[in-house]
């Protein structure tokens, strides 16, 4: 497939990466920011998200109908989402709206975050939280990030706690913003149909303007521990069960590797864990994966089960992960390595999963990888730098969080 | 540029339906086998869904771990599942593997082993996950809503119920094998990088043996009534609106799709200005059309927490109501881009492609072109909208909530 990739830094330091594909329908676009709960001082706890609400409430010069409207008008596919460690702002549309579309998403990253709107949201962000909070695997996995990292910054909620939303003020959000916001903390991911000369031409047109920032990230390092706790709630019928250690950074070399073990031990179909706790049903899902973040990394393993058999299915997971340290074969790996170049060439083909795997890899480590590349390295993974991985992470320490009735 | 679809129906019934695509690597595969849901025997709902577990443990002259570890070394990405009226397998990768693994679904589909203790474990895992649907009160909505309705045996859950999942036995789940899994109103497609005369002779060799009778249907009944509560200690309510709509084969399908969009389609779309963006009494909420062959629904969310839930309904109600008034110019020209810009994206993807004939060719019997598709969504002035609108009173309304407290049901 002709992909090729294109670079260009504005001079006010907004970096713009770009992969064309003369092949696709659509172009898609992202605007990537380094900034996330993890960034977050206690007291604003859940700004980074409630902030990303409140980019599509309007600029100076539109109001929120205005942004909805113009966005719809031009048939965009469009949304956003925060994570622990970035916020991103994006629309696929087609190729002849393209400059529709990136002056839009310049104006969603300049809000004038009014107090009456600031207002409303906070109204949809409690609502949010509390939807969460119906859905087990949610509460779960929150917790979990909070026992795991401890003190570490990973531990804080995206969402925040309603005590945080309903203390947090339209001016702390406003300070948020412009110490995060800017060139030298985000880029612009390209993907799809276009001319490059065309889009920096543009993007200079409606970002060029913007103010650098200087957004440094605390890198203390985690200190974890082995622990378990419980949590019970006496309406749910099911066991819900997850757990962490520490595995590579996304910014480590073994991180390719990680995903490959990641598909050997958990994938949901033929992996280690399907074939000792699923097939079997003892239990009803079991995964095993792995979460890169910035300068530290986690193993996980989640797994849903009838309460009775939770220990049971805890028994057997901890054994399989012992096992797999000393008896992997050649050929368990080259098939998850054949799984994994698929999902590659799949996501190749549509612009919007490539966008934002570009955009995120540039956050991350400011490098741009081909889907070449990425299928060479996955190539070059073997058993040995398998078992290499699992010294390096013996899966130890390990938090274990479970929620269920009792 | 050569032909781009190819459809081909076998004597034994089986419709192969294949897209080639330009400039694409892969190849995307979408099997629809004539047991959904509706088709589960009576007494025996869930039934279709243990068998797409169990057709997978072992087929052919492959062991259960033989035949998922074949399909790994494909590097087939698969998924398979349960709608009202099919059992569907799907699969993906470069387009020469997706052909491969057509043998090891001729086995699966065909010949499957269906051992008792895969029975059994099958069944457990059923189970489990219908034990599970409590546990996350908007899964529970969304299909209560279905339950109460859609007529009897469409509204059922493909999760099945736990009195039939108990009644069921590996003996009656072969028989049900034997008489659903059947090459008459079976649609095999395929699109991507892919020759048709190569994949007709694959699929020939593979499937020109099958054979079938056509599967028994079930009588329908009216649902249970149009309002139901299920009472849950749940943070939010969950709110579920239904009412009836055309089916999409009707001439008026794109009219329907328009007010559709203008009701909730993008951000600008009426119930999320309206109870949303304006009212901030909600995160998620939305309605949408809904198809069964022969007929349409449409289908609204929302969920809220418990003490706004009642004007959550009483707000999400006078949007459906106005919408009877009329839809203006712009949203009508915002709703078609929408449409349009989708349909177009769709060609990115061949597992969507995929999925999108064999929909068509179910629906209509045909595959339409996206040239057909543009035209009808262009076609559809305001007039005709508002005058069916105006005609077509949303209504009536089928209404589930799912929490603490029932709600007092808008007049």
């Amino acid at each position: 497939m002709p992909l090729t990739f294109h670079y260009k830094q504005l001079s006010n330091g907004l970096d713009i990466v770009a992969e064309r594909n003369p092949e696709a329908h659509s172009i898609a676009l992202g605007l990537f920011v380094k900034t996330g709960s993890r960034d977050e001082q206690t007291n604003v706890n859940g700004v980074s998200h409630f902030l990303e609400h409140m980019m599509f409430k309007g600029s100076s010069k539109y109001t929120w109908e205005d942004v909805n409207r113009i966005f719809d008008e031009i048939g965009a596919k469009y949304n956003a989402f925060t994570t622990q460690e970035m916020t991103a702002y994006y629309a696929n549309v087609l190729p002849e709206f393209t400059e529709r579309a990136l002056e839009h998403l310049s104006h969603l990253l300049r809000p004038a975050i009014r107090v009456e709107d600031f207002t409303t949201e906070k109204k949809v962000i409690l609502e949010e939280i509390a939807m969460y909070r119906d859905d087990p695997g949610h509460r779960l996995y929150e917790k979990l990030m909070e026992e795991h990292f401890g003190r570490h910054p990973l531990s804080m909620s995206i969402l925040g706690s309603p005590e945080s939303i309903v203390a947090l003020q339209r001016d702390q959000m406003a300070e948020y913003f412009q110490r995060r916001y800017g060139p030298g903390n985000m880029v612009l991911s390209v993907t799809g149909k276009f001319e490059f000369d065309e889009v920096v031409k543009l993007t200079e047109k409606y970002c060029g303007a913007w103010p650098r920032v200087d957004a440094p990230r605390q890198q203390p390092d985690p200190i974890y521990k082995q622990r378990k706790i419980d949590m019970s709630d006496a309406k749910l019928n099911r066991q819900y069960t997850m757990a962490m250690t520490p595995g590579p950074s996304a910014q480590d070399e073994r991180r390719f590797a990680a995903h490959i073990l990641s598909d050997v031990i958990g994938d949901s179909d033929g992996s280690r864990f399907y074939w000792a706790l699923v097939d079997n049903a003892i239990a009803e899902e079991a995964d095993f994966g792995f979460y890169p973040h910035d300068s530290c990394g986690s193993f996980y393993l989640a797994f849903t089960t009838d309460p009775a058999r939770t220990e049971k299915a805890m028994t057997i997971a901890m054994a399989e992960l012992e096992r797999a340290k000393t008896d992997l074969n050649d050929e368990e790996v080259e098939r998850a390595k054949n799984k994994i170049a698929s999902g590659l060439v799949l996501q190749g083909e549509v612009p919007i999963g490539r966008m934002r795997s570009i955009g995120s890899q540039w956050i991350y480590n400011h490098e741009y990888r081909s889907l070449e590349q990425d299928m060479a390295t996955v190539e070059a993974v073997n058993t040995d730098s398998l078992r290499q991985l699992m010294k390096d992470f013996p899966f130890d320490p390990m938090t274990i969080v479970s929620l269920g009735p009792k | 540029m050569g032909e781009r679809f190819f459809q081909h129906t076998f004597a034994n019934g089986l419709a192969l339906l294949c897209e080639r695509m330009e400039g694409m690597q892969s190849a995307g595969m979408t099997f629809l086998l004539p047991a959904g849901s509706a088709s589960d025997p009576v007494g025996a709902s869930g039934s279709a869904t243990i068998l797409s577990d169990l057709v997978l443990r072992g087929a052919g002259t492959r062991d259960s771990r033989q035949l998922t570890e074949y399909l790994d070394s494909l590097g087939l990405r698969r998924s398979a599942s349960v709608g009202v009226h099919h059992t569907r397998f799907g699969s993906a990768a470069v387009a020469s593997k997706v052909i491969e693994g057509l043998a090891v679904f001729a086995d699966i589909i065909q010949r499957p082993h269906m051992p008792a203790e895969g029975f059994e474990a099958a069944r457990d895992l059923a189970l489990q996950a219908l034990a599970g649907v409590d546990d996350e009160p908007r899964q529970k909505l969304m299909i209560k809503l279905r339950e109460w309705h859609l007529p009897f045996p469409y509204g059922r859950n493909s999760m099945g119920s736990e009195e039939d999942l108990q009644k069921l036995t590996p003996e009656k789940a072969r028989a049900d094998h034997a008489g659903r899994y059947h090459a008459k109103g079976a649609i095999l497609a395929i699109a991507g990088n892919i020759d048709f005369d190569n994949v007709r002779g694959v699929v020939e060799q593979q499937f020109g043996n099958w054979n079938g009778q056509t599967p028994a249907t079930i009588a329908t009944k009216a649902p249970p009534g149009r309002v139901h509560h299920e009472t849950q200690d749940s943070e939010q309510t969950h709110i579920g609106i239904a009412w009836p709509s055309i089916p999409e084969t009707d001439p008026d399908y794109y009219t329907v799709r328009m007010a559709c969009e203008v009701l909730s389609g993008g951000m600008s779309g009426r119930l999320f200005t309206e109870v949303r963006e304006k009212r901030g009494l909600c995160y998620s909420v939305w309605a949408g059309y809904s198809s069964l062959k022969g007929q349409g629904s449409i289908l609204g969310y929302a969920g809220t927490s418990n003490e706004r839930a009642q004007a959550t309904l009483d707000c999400f109600v006078g949007e459906l109501h106005r919408l009877s008034n009329g839809v203006t110019a712009e949203e009508l020209s915002r709703a078609k881009i929408g449409l349009k810009a989708s349909t177009i994206m769709q060609g990115e993807s061949t597992s969507a492609r995929a999925g999108a004939i064999a929909h068509d060719y179910f629906m209509r019997g045909r595959i339409r072109d996206l040239e057909e598709i543009k035209a009808a969504i262009d076609g559809v002035t305001v007039d005709q909208v508002n005058a069916y609108l105006k005609k077509h009173q949303p209504g009536p309304f089928t209404i589930v909530t799912v929490g603490p407290k029932e709600l007092k049901l808008p007049v």
